[in-house]
């Protein structure tokens, strides 16, 4: 396979906004030969999310991931200091831990038994002094391998196989939306026990555009949408109540503004929504604590539905429920979604309960709306074989309403977006996505200057 | 007191209605307050406990909760139900444990025609049957799923 030079990669992205045109060529989704690009340089070229600090809390705890293809441990050593190291031996690459999340003061290897401790220092070579090693062996440095960046804003964990910028200026102004749900804890977040994995048949790109698409909602999901219609109306006990059949901002009669769309720097994105605090919404119960500590128009803002994507790997839908999920790309065609509920710690145990039941309802492979989402990346991504007109039309809704910097709603949160979109419920812009694309070309870019 | 072989005859029925997509006749083996789980796992060892403080695959408490499922999948507008996949379920180990509970393992073969792809969900089904007049009933299923790596979607009727 004949590599890609830059001018081959960027000609994927058409982004001519001057002429009121944007679009990205399916190769993008479909290409063996992108996708090795985008696992050396976007994933493994620059910040990706790891997981959350809360599921390591104590000392000698770790969890295990991957950036990119790269098995990642991160670590929290015997003061408590968090750290990142390529999880694997640095004698022969064994893997060194090995559960999704666990603990330990001392890692030995399997293999060999070379052993490592919390903060990745390799504190024994088996039988080192019998080993007849050479000086240049002995002076070499056989540490875990430290991630070239590493940091954690507010519980979320950062990492980077490459130098990089610091968090602070990838986060950017999106950084707000991680604040707005760090905010709605007692002490920060957590995750409910229980891990849900499932894969989709499509590449990793559209579960990054489904989130942040207001459009596909009542196309997708009337099945979901008509039966929390049908609950709401019953109100049969054991039903679970949800947000989703509580308002009527997807009616074709709303007027004005009923959300819209926040794009940032570095290919983060945000698709909202009002919500009105009601008994659906799992804050409701502490919604007094939230506005006195943090002011209602913040508040109101924590209630809001928000689909945040911080590029490229990571999302928060708040919604029906609230879900973190983890993209990994595995091919072409085919993602693996990690997938949590992500909770306010400290929350009562009715307002748990029913987050949980939205969750399973909404989010689920099991559930009744996301299967219905995740067969739909399938069929795009057969569609995308197409290369008599290869360019998608997916990019084009709100190019002549996107405004630049922050709106109204915005500036409540003191928040300065790249573009802002603020709209009704049927105008579903698509001119966010166009800062992923931005973002993936500029990670591809340096990626490929770098390897020159 | 339930006998092992009314607890086959159930299954095996059960296992039938559903390969048969005759899902009015599935909901009709439960009770109206039955209640239907398919844990999560917790971690590579230990499926999910307790459904009111983590995170189940499905948890529902009351047989109308099925029929919503039920009349999703039958109502056309479910993206991830048409088409429909094939399923076949098989059942076997069963054991009557204690007065009421059974216990049993299950594979359901599922076959999905649009994507020329098959697969195998597997694990241990766990009930608690009553008897309502001459009928046993199901009051609780729990479906403990021990490949929980979902191929994007695993439906009620394929587990």
């Amino acid at each position: 396979m004949q590599a890609m030079i830059w001018e081959e990669v960027k000609a994927l992205v058409d982004d001519r906004i001057d002429d009121g045109w944007f679009s990205v060529h399916k190769r993008a989704f479909t290409a063996q030969e992108v996708f090795d690009l985008e696992m050396r340089h976007v994933f493994e070229g620059g910040w990706v999310f790891l997981g959350m600090a809360s599921q390591l809390p104590n000392p000698h705890d770790y969890l295990t991931t991957t950036v990119g293809r790269v098995p990642v441990v991160v670590m929290r050593d015997g003061e408590g200091t968090l750290g990142a190291y390529i999880n694997a031996c640095t004698h022969k690459g064994a893997l060194i831990c090995h559960k999704r999340t666990g603990s330990g003061r001392l890692h030995v290897c399997r293999y060999h038994s070379w052993s490592f401790d919390s903060a990745g220092k390799n504190v024994a070579v088996k039988a080192m002094k019998d080993g007849a090693y050479s000086d240049a062996f002995k002076a070499f440095d056989r540490n875990l391998v430290r991630l070239a960046a590493f940091a954690d804003y507010r519980g979320f964990l950062f990492g980077s196989l490459v130098e990089t910028c610091p968090i602070e200026e990838h986060l950017g102004e999106a950084r707000h939306m991680l604040d707005l749900a760090a905010d709605q804890g007692e002490d920060g977040l957590e995750l409910v026990p229980g891990e849900v994995l499932f894969t989709y048949d499509g590449n990793w790109k559209l579960q990054l555009e489904n989130c942040a698409d207001a459009y596909h909602f009542t196309s997708a999901h009337p099945s979901y949408l008509q039966l929390v219609e049908k609950r709401r109306r019953e109100e049969k006990a054991n039903s679970v109540k949800s947000v989703w059949g509580e308002n009527s901002a997807w009616s074709e009669m709303t007027e004005g503004v009923t959300g819209g769309t926040y794009a940032f720097e570095q290919g983060h994105v945000v698709n909202w929504q009002i919500i009105p605090l009601s008994d659906t919404v799992p804050l409701a119960d502490r919604a007094e604590i939230l506005a006195a500590r943090h002011g209602e128009k913040r508040r109101d803002w924590m209630v809001n539905m928000r689909n945040v994507t911080i590029f490229p790997n990571m999302q928060i839908a708040e919604n029906a429920s609230s879900q973190l999920r983890i993209i990994r790309p595995v091919a072409p065609g085919l993602t693996e979604m990690r997938t949590f509920c992500i909770a306010p710690k400290g929350e009562s145990a009715e307002a748990r309960r029913m987050r949980i039941r939205n969750y399973e309802d909404f989010f689920n492979p099991t559930g009744m709306a996301t299967p219905d989402d995740t067969i739909c990346y399938a069929d795009c991504q057969d569609g995308h074989a197409n290369p008599t007109q290869p360019w998608i039309l997916g990019y084009s809704r709100g190019m002549t309403s996107v405004q630049q910097g922050a709106d109204a709603f915005a500036e409540v949160l003191d928040m300065t977006p790249d573009r802002s979109q603020p709209c009704g419920s049927q105008l579903c812009d698509e001119t966010l996505f166009h800062s992923y694309y931005r973002a993936w070309l500029g990670r591809l870019k340096a990626g490929m200057e770098r390897a020159a | 007191m339930i006998t092992r072989s009314e607890a086959e005859d159930l299954l095996a029925h059960e296992a039938l209605l559903l390969d048969r997509r005759d899902w009015d006749g599935w909901l009709a083996l439960f009770t109206e307050d039955c209640a239907y789980w398919v844990p999560a796992w917790r971690d590579e060892e230990n499926p999910t406990q307790d459904p009111n403080t983590e995170l189940s695959l499905i948890w529902y408490q009351g047989r109308h909760n099925l029929e919503d499922r039920v009349w999703r999948v039958k109502s056309g507008l479910s993206v991830a139900s048409v088409p429909l996949m094939r399923t076949s379920h098989h059942v076997s180990n069963i054991l009557v444990e204690g007065e009421d509970r059974v216990a049993a393992s299950f594979a359901v073969h599922v076959h999905n025609a649009k994507r020329r792809a098959d697969h195998v969900f597997f694990g241990r089904y766990e009930y608690r049957l009553v008897r309502e007049g001459d009928a046993l009933m199901i009051a609780e299923k729990k479906i403990l799923l021990m490949n929980d790596y979902i191929p994007a979607v695993a439906d009620f009727y394929m587990l």
